[in-house]
């Protein structure tokens, strides 16, 4: 073939390209619910011109109605400067647009995407709004994006979808500004998140922003973990409700929820007989909290949205920050009752159990229940009996303490590598007894032991 | 010669570039145990013999429990650190403790009564707490907290053997005229474990645990 036939074909080649190009775009996603919507607005102002007796309002609402019917289709977008995001949300949630629709509102029955924004008269509505925080701020999800899949954030690798208003991660986003969440109204879900967290023990491991022990990693930028350092990639192990995720709903809110609504032994990388790894890797030392149904499903969402708002985004200015007031310490009428809430307030429920009755797992660790170790177990007799590992159940123990012994026990800890081990080739138990003395002060430790001490089982020893 | 040589010290290299995929030895449960060591460690596992001829067979049997010890063909043998309180530290810490259990059995009120009426008749052993530390049930205590221990294979009866035998030698062997040899036993412990683990002995004075 000659130079000049090459050139003609790869011209109209070329030609081909850019129709293609203006054929898709002219066939974009959101363009039929632009459309749409304005038709529906068209109809909706010649029903009300119908019904008005007033020809001049009539004459308005025709008005309205020949402008809807008229007016160009285009990206719509809300420019946040603060947050240097860039919302275009609105292209196809119009009704949601301040320019498009002033009143924010649209006639019942109206769904999405069509509908105006819920709750417009609210406080909450009312204090952020839309053409200054624009919707991702508090929504999450690609802004940029114009395609449903795309702006909703449920694509690949698109680490931030949209936050879940019907489970109330939503919530999440009170959190990342407002310390005082916790009272606002709107915010009750992450409310009851951060009580949750608190009640199970949560932060007897994880530490958030300083407040809590560091067993665990902490959680006060949970919301920002990549995806590389989720999972080891291995999102089979992540399920929700029983079901592997789809590649497009990975992401740190299925990671969080995925913890509290499986045994967490079976969502993070391990392994326990050293197979991949020169030492023997250890499951997550986290207990199951679906195991008698300590967590239940709302409760799990409800700490996903508290920890959703755990974001050290550098971009929220620090003027958008409430900061929270000092938490008040309750009174107590008995050092008991103290004794209790400082085993709450701690964490201490995240290795011993609510209200210290049961000791949770500790893998490898020895425990009640367990056979002899014997090496020519097979593996799954090997894991079966590691698992059955446990921390101190402590009213078993509480008899065999006085109370400055307990106190010193408390204060001092008892460090990982004291642990001692049901299979001496598995890994070293996880978890352990950090130092509390530099946490608990001295009033709430003699509390504290106070209480534990009068957990103690009656003594059946015989002696 | 020299090419047998070569493929020794071939072999030699990879062997070595093996090690670092074979894990470490760790340590024993008792290993761990003397990693954080007392004073009582320093001190003999086990007694004279004419002195455990001397206690009653009953206490006596408490001993030899707490030696690991279990009796086979009328004879007590050693049962290989498997049972006892050698299963987690040598019988060094219980036989050289400081503790001072009064006498009164299961009885707090009668061990309290024992206990008011030793600091009158010797108010000298409750002036130096690294010497002695009189204190009601104590052992009691102490031995019911390591058989709670996960994996401590003591029964309720071999505990009770153990704390009795505690209970009577340490009435025995660190009171009454034989106080004075206890308290140079227990500070040449002292003096000996300052020398040997001189941080862990700051550590445990600060605790007041030495």
């Amino acid at each position: 073939m000659g130079y000049r036939k090459l050139f003609y074909i790869s011209n109209f080649l070329m030609l081909g390209v850019f129709v293609w190009a203006l054929a898709v775009d002219n066939n974009a996603e959101w363009k039929p619910y632009q459309s749409k919507y304005f038709q529906m607005t068209a109809d909706n102002f010649d029903k009300q011109a119908a019904a008005e007796k007033d020809p001049k309002k009539a004459e308005v609402f025709r008005a309205q109605a020949k402008a809807a019917r008229h007016a160009p289709l285009e990206i719509r977008q809300i420019i946040v400067g603060d947050l240097n995001r860039f919302d275009r949300c609105t292209t196809c949630h119009v009704a949601m647009d301040e320019y498009t629709n002033p009143t924010l509102k649209t006639p019942a029955g109206w769904a999405n995407p069509y509908k105006g924004h819920p709750k417009v008269d609210e406080a909450l509505v009312k204090a952020h709004p839309f053409t200054k925080y624009g919707c991702t701020a508090c929504h999450e999800g690609q802004g940029l994006a114009t395609t449903v899949a795309g702006a909703h954030g449920h694509v690949m690798a698109w680490e931030s979808p949209m936050l879940s208003v019907k489970a109330g991660h939503i919530q999440g986003s009170c959190v990342k500004c407002h310390g005082n969440f916790e009272t606002l109204k709107g915010a009750e879900i992450a409310a009851k998140g951060r009580a949750q967290f608190k009640q199970h023990g949560c932060y007897g491991c994880h530490s958030i922003n300083g407040w809590g022990q560091s067993v665990s990693v902490g959680l006060e930028a949970i919301a920002d973990k990549p995806f590389e350092r989720i999972a080891g990639y291995n999102y089979n192990r992540v399920r929700i409700d029983g079901q592997p995720l789809p590649q497009a709903e990975w992401n740190i809110q299925n990671w969080i929820l995925a913890h509290l609504t499986n045994d967490p032994e079976h969502v993070t990388p391990n392994d326990p007989f050293a197979e991949l790894n020169a030492e023997p890797i250890p499951p997550s030392g986290m207990a199951n909290f679906t195991k008698n149904g300590e967590i239940s499903r709302s409760d799990a969402d409800a700490i996903t949205a508290y920890l959703s708002g755990m974001t050290q985004e550098e971009l929220i200015p620090y003027r958008w920050h409430v900061p929270a007031p000092a938490e008040r310490e309750p009174h107590f009428a008995d050092a008991k009752a103290h004794g209790h809430f400082v085993f709450q307030k701690y964490g201490c429920a995240g290795c011993h159990g609510l209200d210290a009755k049961q000791g949770r797992r500790r893998f490898n660790a020895l425990g009640k229940g367990q056979a002899p170790y014997d090496e020519k177990m097979s593996k799954d007799e090997l894991f079966a009996n590691m698992e059955l590992g446990a921390e101190p159940t402590l009213p078993d123990l509480m008899g065999t303490y006085t109370h400055d012994e307990l106190v010193k026990k408390i204060a001092n800890g008892v460090a990982a590598s004291e642990a001692k081990k049901w299979n001496p080739n598995g890994p070293l138990p996880m978890v352990f007894m950090p130092v509390w003395k530099d946490k608990i002060s001295k009033n709430e430790m003699d509390d504290l032991a106070t209480w534990l001490l009068s957990t103690a089982k009656k003594d059946d020893s015989g002696f | 010669m020299n090419r047998k040589w070569i493929l020794i010290a071939a072999a030699a290299l990879l062997g070595l570039t093996a090690v670092p995929g074979v894990r470490a030895a760790e340590m024993t449960d008792k290993e761990k145990a003397l990693a954080s060591p007392y004073s009582n460690d320093l001190g003999p596992d086990s007694l004279p013999e004419e002195t455990v001829k001397s206690y009653p067979a009953d206490i006596q049997k408490g001993y030899h429990i707490l030696k690991g010890e279990i009796q086979k063909d009328g004879k007590w043998v050693y049962n290989n650190g498997k049972s006892g309180c050698v299963q987690c530290h040598t019988a060094s810490r219980p036989l050289n403790s400081r503790f001072l259990e009064p006498e009164g059995g299961m009885d707090d009120a009668a061990q309290t009564a024992a206990l008011g009426k030793l600091k009158k008749a010797q108010p000298e052993l409750f002036k130096d707490l690294t010497v002695w530390q009189p204190e009601v049930k104590v052992f009691n205590r102490y031995v019911k907290r390591m058989m709670n221990k996960p994996g401590c294979a003591i029964s309720k009866p071999e505990g009770k053997a153990i704390w009795e035998f505690l209970e009577y030698d340490g009435a025995h062997r660190k009171t009454g005229a034989n106080a004075e040899k206890w308290e140079a036993h227990r500070k040449k412990l002292v003096a000996e474990f300052k020398e040997k683990y001189p941080k862990r002995y700051e550590e445990l004075k600060a605790a007041n645990d030495l």
